[in-house]
């Protein structure tokens, strides 16, 4: 540990740890556009000088003042030293982020930055977390004294999913830096030179792109801009950041888990963007996750329960549905029911079904469903995992912790199904295809009563379909490949007459005179933690934005 | 009169010295010989420092000096001859390559046996086409004399050469641009600390020299410290008296240009005065004086009433302005200095690498304050204000005084100053390129301030007389404060 004087604080530090946070961890703002803890600093904006204390040459030993130059806050770290280079007999380090000289310097790297930057906020997507309003609004100048000609450098399209508007870049040079360290892809680079200075993909010389900027990894780069530069198409003038609320959760994309902030309104998710987790994510997600969420919002969302009715699917009440269900659920065997949960459901809608199965309709043939296996892509940095769903761990232990529960996966879960009855499948699975065995297996299941959220390959075949939610639409727990259990939140209201999964299961269960009766989800967890071993403090009290290692 | 004393460039003209059979005629490689013969490594590392080199790049830090810094113990170690010679008004080191490329090779080998180092880059400015076939030619050369290569000469050295041209950027020569470049990678300056003297090229410690600073390294061992420090500067006047650690020694290689009847490289001692250097020039061409740049055209411009300032390190660092690279550059009373600064500032907003942002968008706006100016646009604002002192009614009043204000000089002076400030000798930039915009733009214009005012007024470039043109040296700022910014080196 380091012990430091930045301004009038007396603080600890971690050895190594840049003025930046030191100063960020006191709350104290040193403003910065190149640096990002989760890249190199080649601290080439110089927004972040401060006033480094030291000896002064010439001057008696032991006389304290600051150094003739500023420091760069990012690069400037701090580390123990020895009792002789103490400053002032204890200190590491003395530092000064309000000192007059420091405050004139960030005007004047703001009126810099400022001279060739169209200042379009009213039109720009980033108005409102820009921090180049931010920091100008706090440390700058009110009024430009820049006469000449602007540069004007044509907007880019780079990728699938992301535009440059070049004349509000800042030339941090972060994005390049995440192609080059996080992505390994190296897909940007800088052209031209000095106030040209421009980003770029490469090109023939003709202007035509040689490589596009479409890694999977590619949208962080408009996260880590920090001015409107870099644009997602994907949320391209869909709204203002200010009128949309945030709810921290967890990507449902793929087993990583990573870490995300749900930005929604009442009509729908707008955008998904990364959350810091050091063990999980980073500050990165993937676009496969970033732009997965579409299917929330979509207009063919199931509305409401639907029966077969002459091999058509029409729809009907709750209460018909359920009672249907209930009658054929109650003519057949125990032995002959499959009950088949999802990983994409949280942990509690997977402990309410397997409840439902083991306590209810007294059959331990349980199964699991989710996403088919994609493609694992591995990043110097970063991995995508070719597990498509955000909770088969989680949903594979919850579902068989009860008792004699068998949980039936791929091949065996198939052929149980082709022999069984009557088939409770919760899918939610959003764009899942059936492959020929599985498909061939439901055909023969003579009452399949399927729970999602689209019309689906699965709805299709089946006798009822129930209105499912998607991970944006309730409260709850994910548990991630590397035994992570983290929570989702609820963000928006599911569509029409749409139901939370665990909430179906347990009216199902009503019907059937089963005493399932949670409130809410953080009662399933706790009833969870009681019962299932390994999760002993995973309350979502516990839980909270941080998540839980399992042992 | 002065005379020349031609050491580095003893042998520039004579036929052939390019080749190894002449060089090696005129003394060639002894002096390297010697180096292995009868000095250990240190004791030439120590003779450098002894004699006093400055680094003749720029910056001219002492070289004995940055040696001291270079870790011994983590190899490899390389060594970095900067031969992109880009500063306007600069051309000694391309005579070298040119003319006598193995005495270049000399100095680097006796550079590597001081340091321990194996593997020498030279850098050459991309234009220098003629000047890398010169010297590959002669690299060639003494590789097949066993001067390069293993075992140099059954010494057990390994050392070997390779030369590297530069694709055309100024900021490539600034050394961490350079090791950049040498990388691969865009000529982007890095921050220091590390310098290169621990971190250099691939990170491993690097001593950058420029090619005339090597070049002297034969001279220094095969004559003696002795010798070379009764070169240098004689001081008479107690004002410009150096101190003692602050040597001035050797030959410096001037290269003058403009307003002189002959202009070229002259090698001369150390502390000559522009006047002196100036008669060794053939003289001014033209009725008078109006400026001198006196190292290079990042270099603080000189006055007329500064002509006998002594161009050496020290004393041109009393004057506030540098010795640089030696690029001096004179001006009769033709020149319109609002034209030339406005030529200069053309350079530096081109050559900025862009990296930081101060560089980046304060060059280029300083340029354009500039233009504005020269092509008559400048701003200009007469305001009255309320004085207090005696009216013309002999009474004590108001008397309502008007005064010019010409905002756009304070506009250029205070952009540049905020990029690097000259007063305080701060930058807020990762290299020194930032001081090398403001000095010029701040001291063309606080020295020659009536013209840039003329420019305004006018609403045209108006070239004024000498004497009206200069302010003198009482409001000159160069002699306000004398002050030694130890530190100015880019070191
Ligand atoms: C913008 C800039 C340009 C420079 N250009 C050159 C150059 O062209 N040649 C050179 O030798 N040194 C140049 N230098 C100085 C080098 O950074 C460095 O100080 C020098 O090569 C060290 O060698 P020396 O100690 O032998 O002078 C430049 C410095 C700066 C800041
Ligand atoms: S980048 Fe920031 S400052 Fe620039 S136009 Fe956009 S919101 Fe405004
Ligand atoms: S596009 Fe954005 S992240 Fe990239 S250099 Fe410009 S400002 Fe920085
Ligand atoms: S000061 Fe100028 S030349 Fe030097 S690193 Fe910054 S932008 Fe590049
Ligand atoms: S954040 Fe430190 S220089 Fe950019």
């Amino acid at each position: 540990m380091a012990f430091i004087k930045l301004n009038d604080l007396e603080i600890e530090v971690e050895d190594g740890t840049n003025i930046v946070e030191a100063a960020r961890e006191h709350d104290i703002e040193v403003p910065h556009y190149c640096y990002h803890s989760g890249l190199s600093r080649p601290a080439n904006c110089r927004m972040c000088l401060v006033e480094p204390y030291g000896p002064i040459p010439g001057a008696p030993p032991g006389t304290i003042g600051p150094a003739r130059q500023l420091a760069t806050g990012c690069t400037l770290t701090v580390r123990s030293a020895p009792p002789e280079r103490k400053l002032e007999e204890k200190y590491d380090a003395i530092v000064r982020t309000d000192s007059e000289r420091v405050i004139k310097a960030r005007e004047d790297i703001l009126e810099f930055l400022l001279v060739h930057h169209p200042l379009d906020c009213p039109v720009c997507d980033q108005a409102g977390e820009c921090d180049l309003q931010d920091f100008s609004y706090r440390h700058g100048h009110d009024k430009s004294r820049y006469l000449e000609v602007k540069n004007v450098p044509p907007k880019k399209d780079l990728g699938p999913d992301v535009l440059l508007y070049s004349t509000r870049c800042i030339v941090c040079t972060r994005c390049i830096r995440f192609c080059d360290e996080v992505s390994g892809s190296g897909e940007l680079g800088l052209i031209n030179r000095g106030s040209h200075d421009e980003i770029d993909i490469p090109r023939s010389h003709e202007g035509i792109p040689i490589q596009l900027l479409d890694n999977k990894l590619a949208g962080n780069v408009v996260d880590i801009c920090p001015v409107g530069a870099l644009i997602s198409k994907d949320f391209l003038f869909k709204s203002r950041p200010w009128f949309m609320e945030k709810a921290n959760s967890v990507c449902s994309g793929c087993s990583v888990g990573c870490n995300v902030t749900v930005e929604y309104k009442t009509d729908g998710v707008y955008r998904i963007k990364p959350r810091f987790h050091e063990d999980i994510n980073q500050h990165w997600m993937c676009d496969d996750g970033r732009l997965g969420y579409h299917y929330v919002n979509s207009d063919d969302r199931l509305q409401l329960p639907q029966k077969r009715v002459d091999g058509e699917l029409v729809t009907t009440q709750w209460a018909d549905a359920l009672t249907l269900i209930a009658e054929n659920l109650s003519e057949v065997d125990a032995a002959d029911i499959v009950v088949i949960g999802s990983a994409q459901g949280t942990n509690e809608d997977n402990y309410v079904l397997q409840q439902f199965a083991h306590d209810v309709l007294k059959t331990t043939q349980l199964g699991l469903f989710g996403q088919l296996p994609g493609e694992e892509h591995k990043f110097p940095q970063f991995t995508i995992e070719a597990d498509k769903n955000p909770n088969t761990a989680g949903a594979r232990t919850i579902l068989g912790s009860a008792n004699g529960n068998v949980v039936l996966e791929g091949d065996a879960l198939w052929e149980k199904v082709a022999g069984a009855k009557v088939v409770y499948l919760v899918s939610g699975v959003p764009e899942r295809a059936l492959e020929d065995a599985e498909r061939e297996a439901l055909e023969k299941v003579d009452f399949l009563i399927a729970q999602d959220v689209l019309p689906s390959a699965v709805t299709e075949l089946a006798d009822v379909v129930l209105p499912g939610t998607t991970f944006a639409e309730k409260d709850g727990t994910f548990t991630n490949s590397t035994g992570w259990v983290q929570r989702i939140r609820k963000t928006i209201d599911p569509p029409g007459e749409a139901q939370v999964d665990w909430e179906i299961t347990q009216q199902l269960a009503k019907q059937l005179g089963g005493e399932i009766d949670y409130h809410f989800a953080g009662e399933i967890a706790i009833a969870i933690a009681e019962n299932v071993a390994g999760y002993g403090d995973a309350t979502h009290q516990n839980i909270g934005d941080a998540g839980i290692k399992l042992d | 009169m002065v005379q020349e004393r031609r050491i580095l460039y003893e042998h520039l003209d004579t036929p052939n010295i390019n080749t190894y059979d002449v060089f090696r005629q005129h003394d060639g490689y002894t002096r390297f010989e010697k180096a292995i013969a009868e000095y250990q490594p240190e004791e030439i590392a120590d003779m450098v420092k002894e004699a006093g080199l400055k680094g003749r790049g720029g910056a001219g830090f002492s070289t004995g000096e940055k040696w001291s810094f270079v870790p011994r113990d983590i190899e490899p170690r390389y060594l970095c001859c900067n031969a992109d010679e880009s500063e306007p008004g600069t051309f000694s080191n391309r005579y070298v390559l040119e003319k006598n490329p193995h005495l270049l090779i000399e100095g680097i080998l006796i550079c590597c046996y001081a340091m321990g180092i194996e593997t020498t880059y030279v850098y050459i400015r991309g234009e220098f086409t003629l000047g890398k076939k010169m010297l590959d030619a002669a690299i060639k050369e003494a590789y097949e004399q066993g001067y390069l290569g293993e075992n140099v000469r059954d010494t057990g050295l390994n050392i070997n050469i390779y030369t590297h041209p530069g694709a055309g950027a100024y900021i490539c020569g600034e050394e961490t641009g350079l090791i950049e470049s040498l990388e691969g990678k865009r000529g982007q300056p890095r921050n220091k600390p590390p310098f290169p003297a621990v971190q250099g090229v691939f990170m491993k410690p690097t001593v950058v020299q420029n090619v005339e600073t090597l070049c002297n390294l034969p001279f220094i061992v095969g004559n003696g410290v002795e010798w070379y420090t009764q070169m240098g500067p004689t001081y008479g006047d107690a004002r410009f008296d150096p101190p003692k650690a602050d040597p001035n020694t050797g030959t410096k290689l001037y290269c003058i240009s403009g307003d002189v009847n002959e202009p070229g490289v002259y090698e001369l001692d150390l502390g000559l005065t522009c006047t002196e250097l100036i008669e060794v020039a053939g003289g001014l061409r033209g009725e008078e004086v109006k400026a001198v740049i006196p190292g290079g055209s990042s270099a603080p411009i000189l006055t007329h009433y500064e002509l006998d300032t002594r161009l050496d390190f020290t004393s041109l660092t009393l004057a506030k302005s540098m010795l640089g690279s030696g690029g001096i550059i004179v001006m009769n009373e033709t020149r319109n200095i609002v034209d030339c600064l406005l030529n200069i500032m053309k350079f530096y907003a081109h050559e900025s690498c862009g990296q930081c942002t101060p560089c980046r968008w304060g060059t280029p706006w300083v340029r354009d304050i500039v233009q504005r100016i020269a092509d008559g646009d400048g701003r200009q604002t007469t305001i009255t204000r309320p004085k207090f002192g005696v009216t013309e009614s002999g009474r004590w009043g108001d008397t309502g005084e008007t005064e010019e204000i010409y905002e756009d000089l304070d506009l250029l002076e205070n952009v540049a100053n905020n990029i690097a400030n000259v007063d305080t000798m701060t930058w807020n930039t990762i290299c020194v390129f930032g001081i090398a915009v403001s000095w010029p733009a701040v001291s063309y214009m606080r020295k020659f301030r009536p013209e840039f005012e003329a420019a305004i007024r006018e609403g045209k470039l108006v070239t004024l007389p000498v004497a009206e043109a200069t302010v003198p040296p009482e409001e000159n700022y160069a002699y306000q404060q004398r002050i030694i910014p130890k530190e100015f080196a880019d070191l």
